[in-house]
């Protein structure tokens, strides 16, 4: 479903991803893993279309999008969540669910001003669909709290309700359990697991944390220094004495 | 009686400017500095139009509309890309700019004398003047617009707006074309600030540069930070202050040059305190940072 085809890409004189190709299958998770400054969140960067490579190519879905904007690729059906657990945060739960919405209708003001009959109708109807996201992500008790006053671990539930709202089928997940308690970690994974059998959703998730690793992914790729070292599945990749030493080594 | 019919005129006029300001800032984060500017642009447009080509009132709203938006789009296309301080120095260029066209090209704007005898809007012959049929007038054009931002602010476009303001990055992540909306904010907001130039034009019957001003812009400014921004109550509560404060020091009885000071001091120190203690202002709905 997507593939990165000899990315590089250097900020001033750090190269953070150097001749980088990669695989994802669809209806799997794919997790990157790799020490911190390996060049994980860059490949995300580059992916959602937040910066464009200096070499290399990205087809998704058959589609070269090495050159299309971020909403574009998001209208294409890229989504992500963001290692810093955005949220429009002077917004209630609901708000952020129900904006996602994929109905460019009402990008237009008229539409929204002469006939605001019609466009409070249909409203009606996101609100509907965004109150089921919202209760999938278990939030419901959360629907008109502002996100600013979300727990660390209900922001990154919220990012979901909004991937799902926003129609995403592939989500680009940077880090989703990092600074999560256990209890909600298992919420995360089990959610995750969720989203790709029963919605169909391809994965891919940045993550440190190995168990989780181990648990969910497919399959991975082992980075450092902008490099891919290995990939494979989760088993073989990480019985691998050294990439366990060098993983855990730090 | 007449003097607090001229006083609901002029707040009327104000909330015009204020409540489509607020669409720049309380919804798309845009911090601009030019909105006397089309303040100015919509007075000068429907006088001239009205002087020398014997327009309609109502005939140049079409021209004052079209006049707004390609300025709109022609200061904003370029701008809007730039980030916080540097897209208000550039409305602030634009601003200075439009200032000294009207005061400067002489031959059309007569420069610093203003322009005179700018007659009042007709109606199939009959002329809105006098405080009583023009306070209606407006009352009207004021009610439709208050209607419209309401259903901005009610609807989902409002909403997208708003997603710009919180995180613009998360918002392009979520496939809304933040550049587009926000050139179209702007757009939005110069029309109505242009079409309150072209009440206060029409009202006054004389208009020169000054009354739109950069100093101008910061009055605006300066209402709907301290009433708050994000929903229609900020600016219409921020409005009511900055006029009634000249107003109410009349009034108490000091004289017209100490008024003039003391006023800007209230603005300033008002500004300064809202700024530290309550950053949403009185009544709004966001936190400026
Ligand atoms: N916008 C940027 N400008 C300059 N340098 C950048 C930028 N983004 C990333 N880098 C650099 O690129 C390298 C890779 O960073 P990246 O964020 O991709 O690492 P990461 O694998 O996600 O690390 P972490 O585990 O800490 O999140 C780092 O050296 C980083 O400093
Ligand atoms: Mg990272």
């Amino acid at each position: 479903m997507l593939e990165l085809n000899e990315i590089t890409k250097s900020f001033g004189g750090i190269k953070a991803v150097t001749n980088v190709s990669m695989y994802f299958t669809e209806g799997k998770i794919t997790a990157l893993i790799g020490p911190n400054g390996a060049g994980k969140t860059t490949i995300f960067n580059l992916i959602s279309g937040f910066i464009s490579p200096d070499n290399g190519n990205i087809q998704y879905k058959n589609i070269d999008i090495t050159h299309l904007s971020p909403w574009d690729r998001a209208k294409l059906g890229i989504g992500r969540t963001f290692q810093d657990n955005r949220a429009f945060s002077n917004l209630t739960v609901l708000e952020n669910v129900v904006l996602a919405t994929k109905n460019s209708w009402f990008e237009n003001p008229l539409n929204n001003i002469i006939n605001y009959k019609k466009s409070k109708l249909e409203e009606e109807k996101i609100r509907e669909i965004a109150k089921k996201h919202i209760e999938f992500v278990g939030l419901s008790e959360k629907i008109d709290t502002k996100a600013e006053n979300l727990s660390y671990g209900q922001q990154k539930l919220l990012a979901f309700a909004r991937l799902m709202m926003n129609d995403a089928e592939l989500l680009l997940l940077d880090e989703p359990t990092a600074g999560i308690n256990p209890y909600m970690i298992n919420e995360i994974l089990l959610l995750i697991k969720k989203l790709v059998k029963e919605h169909k959703k391809t994965v891919i998730l940045i993550e440190h944390n190995l168990k989780v690793v181990l648990n969910i992914a497919d399959f991975l790729y082992f980075l450092e220094e902008g490099e891919v070292k290995t990939f494979g599945t989760p088993s073989n990749v990480l019985s691998d004495p050294l990439i366990k030493e060098s993983y855990t080594g730090l | 009686m007449n003097y607090l019919i001229h006083i609901i005129i002029i707040i009327q006029i104000y909330i015009l400017l204020t409540l489509s300001f607020n669409l720049l800032l309380g919804y798309s984060n845009l911090f601009s500095l030019a909105h006397a500017a089309f303040y100015g642009l919509g007075a000068y447009t429907a006088s001239l139009l009205m002087l020398n080509l014997n327009f309609n009132y109502f005939f140049t709203i079409p021209i004052i509309i079209i006049a707004a938006s390609l300025f709109s789009i022609i200061v904003a296309s370029p701008s809007i890309k730039l980030k916080g301080d540097y897209f208000m120095l550039s409305t602030m260029a634009f601003q200075i700019l439009i200032f000294n066209i009207f005061n400067n090209w002489i031959e059309l704007t007569r420069g610093p004398y203003g322009i005179s005898g700018i007659p009042s809007p007709s109606i199939l012959g009959y002329q809105l003047s006098g405080p009583y049929i023009y306070c209606l007038f407006i009352s009207i054009v004021t009610l439709i617009s208050i209607t419209i931002f309401y259903r901005l602010h009610k609807s989902l476009f409002g909403l997208f707006l708003k997603s710009i303001r919180d995180d613009e990055m998360l918002s392009i992540s979520l496939a809304k074309p933040t550049y587009k909306l926000k050139i179209i904010s702007f757009v939005i907001a110069g029309i109505f600030a242009s079409i309150a130039g072209s009440l206060y034009a029409t009202y006054i019957s004389y208009i020169d540069p000054t009354i739109f001003s950069l100093e101008e812009s910061v009055f605006i400014m300066t209402a709907v930070v301290v009433g708050g921004s994000g929903n229609l109550k900020g600016p219409l509560i921020g409005t009511l202050f900055i006029i009634t404060i000249p107003e109410i020091l009349r009034f108490i009885g000091f004289p017209d040059s100490i008024a003039a000071n003391l006023r800007q001091i209230i603005y300033a120190i008002t500004l300064i305190l809202v700024m530290r203690y309550r950053p949403q202002g009185l009544v709004g709905e966001y936190k400026l940072e």
